[in-house]
């Protein structure tokens, strides 16, 4: 199972422990940093605005998502809701006069105040239960914004995002939001890889592992469990932010339903739990997916070579992107991450495959 | 052997000691007024047949079932009823009878994660890895590799811990354990299911660990050649009750232990019960 790449040798402990311990996985990582840096310049304002500033904002939420469900293995199912609280609180503390980057903050401190509130009576119970009572705080979380004229500006509002600037560039401008939700992507990038190499994830691990286990040894099963949901509600809470003010401009209720939630978990799942490209990959599964389907079957109808009604149309997309979430869970349960991992061996043994496994 | 460990004990120089240590579930009573004193450096043999109690000792000891009366002391404290998690900060380690690792974890990762109790492990820290986390994780890993030297683990530390044999899962559960530099270790059947060699390196390994890290041990244990030629004293439990304490040979002959293990033999004279065992 173990090998080395020839010629990669580590002498240091921290060597070891790198980010990318492997050279040729260091200069991909830089590969893919620069096109997302040049990515105004490469590609359209369509594409760049529809749909990579998308990806990185919902490839950050996976990622905050990942963090709880994948690393310390607590099933959370009204994550829309932390998002929810996040963006609200980041508007209407703007709204107040508070400058963006703290409001940013205060986005993050609420919904991880609020989302560790229900993590600490949640988490009293396991697996099914524990996912009943999450979806118990979407609903909750949903009727109250609804419900309290206060927080949603009245029945059936929608909030206007003010306008703010981010360290002084302005955020109404399509780049520099861009840059923006690339800037907290890269962020979490870097941050759930630091806690996947140290002893906070080791730990987080550990009690989704074996909690026994980890309670003989010291960890204190309870406070970490809250740990796990407190950090990932704070980055959940972050990511409803920048989404509200990168992406939407505006908010409402219906943005971060259960559905969103649902949405969520799709993408940690079919991407692979706990890992960080896998959050990368579900999200642009489950974001972008539909809509290459979409494009496909309205492509093929157009040019006559598919004859079906405008109903049907609009259906086999939804139906083909079912089909490939079941067809994806059943071979490569694991994920596109696995699957990624899988192609990533292949090559990197080619053409000695005996050294595989 | 018996009167010197009770001497020691009433020195209060017992690292554990039990005294009356009750536990029952529903209505059935797993422990009955047990009594047990380990002194310093001992390894102390807790054996008995099936479902006897040995565990639930353990479990009361390691805070997963406190005692519903008795009190437990280690050291200079009492630890009857006190978190696991804090158990294991005061200084006591152990092992599960049916392997308890991390699967999703390397060996190394699962013996690193036994100095949970000696690092500092935070979310800010992780987000300032470089700064703040590294010299942490590296100085620890010095000491895991310390460890890893001990117990001859240096080619499986990269396997992920499901990969490798049972043998070795077990070995690396006794590093995970002896990484949180304990002072009593419990040790619950490390050599179940292992054939003859791995059990010879399995006690050769107990030994040294024993002597490098200056450990006191309590060793629960179905083989008796085992338990002979490694414990002082041996304790033997049957039904919950301790029925014997003695120096582990002579332990092993006494009339009730022989019967609890294979039954009553109808003779007039127990001395003949004891010769059949």
């Amino acid at each position: 199972m173990f090998y080395r790449l020839a010629g990669v040798y580590h002498t240091t402990y921290a060597g070891e422990r790198k980010l990318w311990p492997v050279p040729a996985d260091r200069w991909q990582a830089l590969g893919v940093l620069a096109l997302g840096l040049l990515a105004p310049l490469l590609v359209g304002d369509l594409y760049l605005s529809s749909y990579l500033l998308p990806w990185l904002v919902w490839t950050a939420a996976a990622l905050s998502l990942t963090l709880l469900m994948g690393v310390a293995g607590q099933l959370h199912f009204g994550f829309a809701a932390v998002m929810a609280i996040g963006a609200y609180t980041a508007i209407h503390l703007t709204r107040f006069g508070v400058p963006f980057e703290i409001a940013l903050l205060g986005a993050g401190l609420m919904a991880a105040a609020i989302g560790s509130l229900f993590g600490a009576a949640a988490l009293r119970v396991k697996g099914l239960y524990l996912v009943m009572a999450t979806l118990a705080m979407q609903y909750l979380v949903d009727w109250t914004i609804i419900n309290v004229p206060a927080i949603s500006g009245g029945a059936q509002a929608t909030l206007q995002a003010p306008e703010v600037s981010f360290l002084g560039a302005p955020m109404t401008n399509d780049t520099v939001q861009y840059y923006g939700a690339l800037l907290w992507a890269a962020f979490l990038t870097v941050f759930i890889m630091n806690i996947k190499r140290s002893a906070f994830g080791r730990a987080l691990v550990a009690v989704r592992d074996k909690d026994f286990a980890a309670a003989v040894i010291g960890v204190n099963v309870f406070r970490y469990k809250l740990l796990a949901f407190f950090t990932s509600s704070f980055l959940g809470g972050v990511s409803g932010a920048v989404l509200a003010f990168c992406y939407y401009e505006a908010v409402t209720p219906e943005q971060f339903s259960f559905d969103v939630s649902i949405q969520f978990v799709a993408m940690v799942l079919v991407g692979g739990l706990g890992s960080v490209i896998g959050a990368y990959l579900g999200a642009a599964f489950v974001l972008l997916l539909p809509i290459v389907l979409t494009n496909l079957v309205a492509g093929l109808a157009d040019s006559g070579l598919l004859t079906i009604s405008q109903n049907l149309q609009s259906h086999i997309p939804l139906m083909a992107y079912g089909a490939l979430i079941i067809a994806f869970l059943l071979f490569e349960p694991l994920g596109l991450a696995k699957i990624y991992d899988n192609l990533r061996n292949y090559f990197r043994v080619w053409p000695f495959q005996h050294t595989r496994n | 052997m018996a009167e010197a460990g009770t001497d020691r004990a009433a020195r209060g120089e017992a690292v554990l000691a039990c005294d009356n240590v009750s536990r029952s579930f529903g209505g059935l009573q797993a422990l009955k007024n047990v009594s047990i004193e380990i002194g310093p450096g001992e390894i102390y043999g807790l054996v008995g047949p099936n479902g006897s109690g040995k565990t639930t000792l353990v479990n009361a000891v390691t805070g997963f079932y406190p005692p519903n009366s008795g009190t437990i002391r280690f050291e200079d404290r009492q630890i009857a009823g006190v978190k696991p998690h804090k158990v294991a900060s005061l200084g006591i380690a152990r092992t599960f009878q049916n392997v308890a690792l991390f699967k999703g974890m390397s060996a190394l990762d699962n013996i690193l994660m036994g100095r949970h109790v000696h690092m500092k492990p935070r979310a800010l820290a992780s987000l300032f890895y470089w700064v703040w986390a590294e010299k942490d994780e590296v100085a620890n890993r010095r000491q895991v590799e310390e460890i890893v030297d001990l117990l001859q683990l240096e080619s499986v530390r990269h396997e992920p811990v499901e990969m490798i044999p049972l043998g070795m899962q077990k070995r690396v559960e006794l590093a995970r354990a002896l990484a949180a530099e304990p002072r009593l270790l419990i040790l619950d059947e490390p050599m179940a299911g292992m054939n003859q060699e791995e059990k010879e390196y399995m006690v050769r390994f107990i030994l040294d660990a024993r002597e490098a890290l200056n450990l006191s041990i309590l060793l629960i244990e179905h083989h008796l050649d085992v338990v002979t030629a490694i414990c002082q004293r041996v304790a033997v439990l049957n039904n919950g009750e301790k029925i014997a304490e003695d120096a582990a040979k002579n332990a092993m002959s006494h009339p009730e232990v022989v019967a609890a293990y294979i039954g009553k033999v109808a003779t007039p004279n127990s001395a003949d019960a004891a010769h059949v065992g």
